[in-house]
């Protein structure tokens, strides 16, 4: 498929990794007890993240809590990179979203093999007590369920940040099929509508994968199926 | 043309379904609050991230749809 960004995705992805290291720089740099400015900021992203997002790892939660920061500022900056006109969203780009959706997968069941063993947490997947025949059934249902989860992650998060993009430039396109002054108004005004939802987009699919990634490794490290 | 057809039905389906999804989530988001304007706040937090799971099923018939088409 073709690319939708001018600039390469590698680039935008390197600019969306500096300024989520930037960000929590500069926020922790000079730290108050009376916070202002962007730590207020930072504080308010942490103690959101801490008791929404975080608690459902239980006793881990402070041990993950820079993962899952890291995880949400970077895909927020890297869809909101997408509302700069000529740089392009690095998540509008496929490869991007199945990378972050491969190392999930990964660290999820790393952590579950980690946490239980490789033989338990593999029986933990079937539930106690079932007959044999029933199990055959049961191991191609879970398996294709396991290997759902990164595909859509991954295809929810392009498809979001890839359908703004499509919407704005088929909006542009209009002036070039009426091939008239009068209808420039309304793709002015079209983007301007669907940039406003995009910034929206970009925390909503943002925030999910956050929550979803941790709620895969939390049931992994649980051991709950 | 039979690419232009099958993705126009791949993404009308697609969002036959998800209207109706999202119809539904509102309504009962709209008792809910109704029923307890002190939890409207949650409610609507709640319902904005299922909106947010229903519609990604209309996105992913979006790229199907765009897939056909540019074959």
């Amino acid at each position: 498929m073709h690319t939708s960004t001018l600039v390469n995705p590698v680039i935008t992805l390197w600019i969306a990794a500096s300024l989520t290291f930037l960000f929590y720089f500069i926020a922790g740099r000079n730290a108050k007890l009376a916070p202002a400015g962007i730590q207020n900021l930072a504080e308010m992203i942490i103690g959101f993240f801490k008791d929404e997002v975080a608690s459902m790892l239980g006793e881990n939660s402070s041990k993950w809590l820079p993962f899952i920061l890291a995880l949400f500022t970077f895909i927020l900056i890297g869809n909101l990179l997408g509302l700069i006109p000529g740089l392009g969203a690095p998540t509008s780009n496929i490869n991007v979203t199945a990378g972050l959706a491969i190392v999930i997968f990964l660290l999820t069941h790393f952590m579950g093999i980690m946490e239980h063993g490789l033989i338990k947490y593999l029986r933990s997947f079937i539930p106690e007590g079932i007959p044999l025949p029933i199990v055959f059934f049961l191991i191609p249902i879970e398996l294709v369920s396991q290997l759902a989860r990164p595909f859509s992650l991954a295809v929810r998060l392009f498809a979001n940040m890839f359908a703004g993009h499509t919407v704005a430039i088929t909006l542009i396109t209009l002036i070039f099929f009426f091939k008239s002054y009068l209808i420039v108004p309304f793709p002015i005004i079209g983007n301007l509508a669907v940039s406003l939802f995009e910034i929206f987009a970009a925390l909503i699919q943002a925030y999910i994968f956050t929550f979803l990634a941790t709620l895969y490794i939390s049931s992994a490290i649980e051991g709950e199926h | 043309m039979e690419n232009a057809l099958g993705a126009g039905l791949a993404i009308g389906l697609a969002a036959l379904g998800t209207g109706l999804g999202i119809g539904i989530l509102a309504a009962k988001a709209m008792e809910g609050i109704a029923r307890q304007p002190e939890q409207a706040g949650v409610i609507r937090t709640s319902m904005i991230i299922a909106i947010a799971f229903v519609e990604a099923i209309a996105l992913y018939a979006l790229v199907v749809s765009l897939i056909m088409v540019s074959k």
